[in-house]
């Protein structure tokens, strides 16, 4: 299963992967800072452990504190 | 939790620094480095936390607006260059062409004047009710009201609306509710308690701690949904309760520019470190002058919550238990008597803003008001008999022996 992470690519062979796995993998900083993009829309934090990514699906993780326009 | 004072001394949130420093040091700079052009990428599409430039985000104002964040129990907090810059930038956030705002018609001359002529000339229309009758917010609210705007303490009358009420009626109709909270700030009123959405204050006054510097806050509690707003459902899809702080950073406080100085956001966290004692000793003269005032002679009304004999003093000691502010108001007999305890006073100063750790004094309808029509002034029920006093926390004995001095008859030549 192939998905993208911030846009890079990324590989999973094994079980399937929730959006908290993600984000421990990702080792994501300031978590209370960051909104969590699921397929281009906002994902409730009380919706990471259930939402299991599939092939194809897109994550971002996009903080307040950076100095991006981001992608509104 | 801990303290307020507590809180406000040992921030949870540290900026990570080289050194360790006790205190978040002053970061004056523009801009960052950034290790790659991959990083930079990252950076201005907001995937990597980390600081690029300083009009968007700076980490000693970061420190501020995180301990900001602690204090008050908010979702996320924006610091701006001024009060005023807080009011613009949040409301140009909410509300554009076609909109409508209902407001105070009780509200800061500054602010009047922007909601009246500011945001009306740019297609905003700005309905003004009683702040003491939430009904005539509620009869003025259609499809096109995006916020409910209040002061909790009006100036320089110190009218208290019922914040329930307001909460309330906003909640009832989907609109979000914003309150200016300057003239009792963090410590003196507890905005998420009573149902306030976003908060905007004016950090100048009693944050900075000594009138040494300018501020603003932006606090939004992450009560309201945003995808209610025609303008902000778009950031509302994409970053949920984020949508309004999206916007800010994105949008509205970066291209107004009214970006918090790292000099101004570091004194306003000092400030903020001694915020509860200044406000107690303050409060607490304020009470005592008020009281001094109310039992003298020559003055015919005195304008104060805490006062056990103010129309306001049951709903006050509700909204605010410590007390509600250091500024107190009152009449003389006329606008040449006013001028004459004014220039008579020894040791409060004559000079405008609030919560300064000096006592002030200023006629209002002669100065802050004066851009106001008198038929505008006369609605606010500011009249030329009216002083306002700013009470600091010099030794309380001190500044009522200054008023009982000032207020001796004297002869006018």
């Amino acid at each position: 299963m192939n998905y993208t992470v911030n846009g890079e690519q990324r590989e999973n062979n094994g079980a399937a992967v929730t959006v908290d796995e993600i984000l421990a993998r990702e080792r994501v900083q300031n978590q209370d800072m960051v909104a969590v993009q699921y397929n281009g829309e906002f994902l409730n934090k009380a919706l990471f452990s259930s939402t299991g990514v599939k092939d194809g699906d897109e994550v971002e993780f996009v903080y307040f504190m950076g100095g991006g326009q981001g992608r509104t | 939790m801990k303290g307020f004072t507590t809180r406000a001394i040992h921030p949870a949130f540290a900026v990570p620094d080289v050194h360790r420093p006790l205190r978040t040091p002053v970061y004056d700079c523009v801009s960052f480095e950034l290790e790659s052009a991959e990083e930079m990428e990252a950076a201005f599409a907001g995937r990597k936390a980390v600081h690029a430039y300083t009009r968007i985000t700076n980490p000693t104002v970061e420190d501020f607006e995180q301990r900001i964040k602690s204090l008050t129990g908010a979702f996320a907090v924006a610091a701006l260059s001024s009060g005023m810059a807080a009011i613009s930038t949040a409301l140009f956030s909410l509300a554009g062409s076609g909109d409508n705002l209902v407001a105070s018609k009780f509200l800061f001359g500054d602010t009047y004047s922007f909601l009246k002529e500011t945001l009306a000339g740019l297609g905003i229309e700005v309905r003004f009710g009683d702040p003491l009758d939430p009904a005539s917010f509620e009869r003025l609210i259609d499809e096109n009201t995006r916020a409910l705007y209040l002061e909790t303490v009006s100036n320089p009358l110190l009218y208290v609306p019922d914040l329930d009420s307001f909460s309330a009626i906003a909640k009832r109709h989907g609109v979000a509710l914003v309150v200016d909270t300057t003239m009792t700030p963090p410590y003196l009123f507890d905005s998420k308690k009573f149902g306030v959405d976003v908060e905007v204050l004016s950090a100048t006054k009693a944050i900075s701690g000594g009138a040494t510097v300018l501020g603003g806050l932006i606090i939004d509690y992450g009560t309201y949904d945003w995808g209610k707003n025609r303008l902000l459902a778009g950031y509302a899809k994409k970053f949920g309760p984020f949508a309004l702080i999206s916007k800010i950073r994105k949008q509205t406080g970066r291209y107004l520019g009214g970006c918090l100085a790292p000099h101004n956001a570091y004194l306003l966290s000092l400030g903020l470190e001694t915020l509860a004692l200044r406000l107690e000793k303050a409060c607490s003269n304020a009470l005592i002058a008020a009281k001094y005032l109310d039992s003298h002679p020559e003055v015919k009304i005195v304008h104060y919550p805490g006062l056990e004999k103010s129309p306001f003093c049951e709903l006050a000691a509700r909204q605010f238990p410590r007390l509600p502010g250091p500024v107190v108001s009152f009449e003389l007999g006329d606008k040449e008597s006013c001028f004459a305890f004014i220039n008579a006073l020894r040791v409060i100063r004559r000079s405008t803003n609030l919560h300064d750790n000096k006592s002030l004094c200023i006629h209002p309808a002669s100065t802050i008001l004066a851009h106001l029509s008198e038929a505008e002034r006369l609605e606010a029920g500011v009249t030329p008999s009216c002083v306002r006093l700013s009470v600091g926390i010099e030794e309380v004995e001190d500044i009522v022996n200054d008023i009982n001095q000032a207020l001796e008859p004297r002869k006018i030549f």
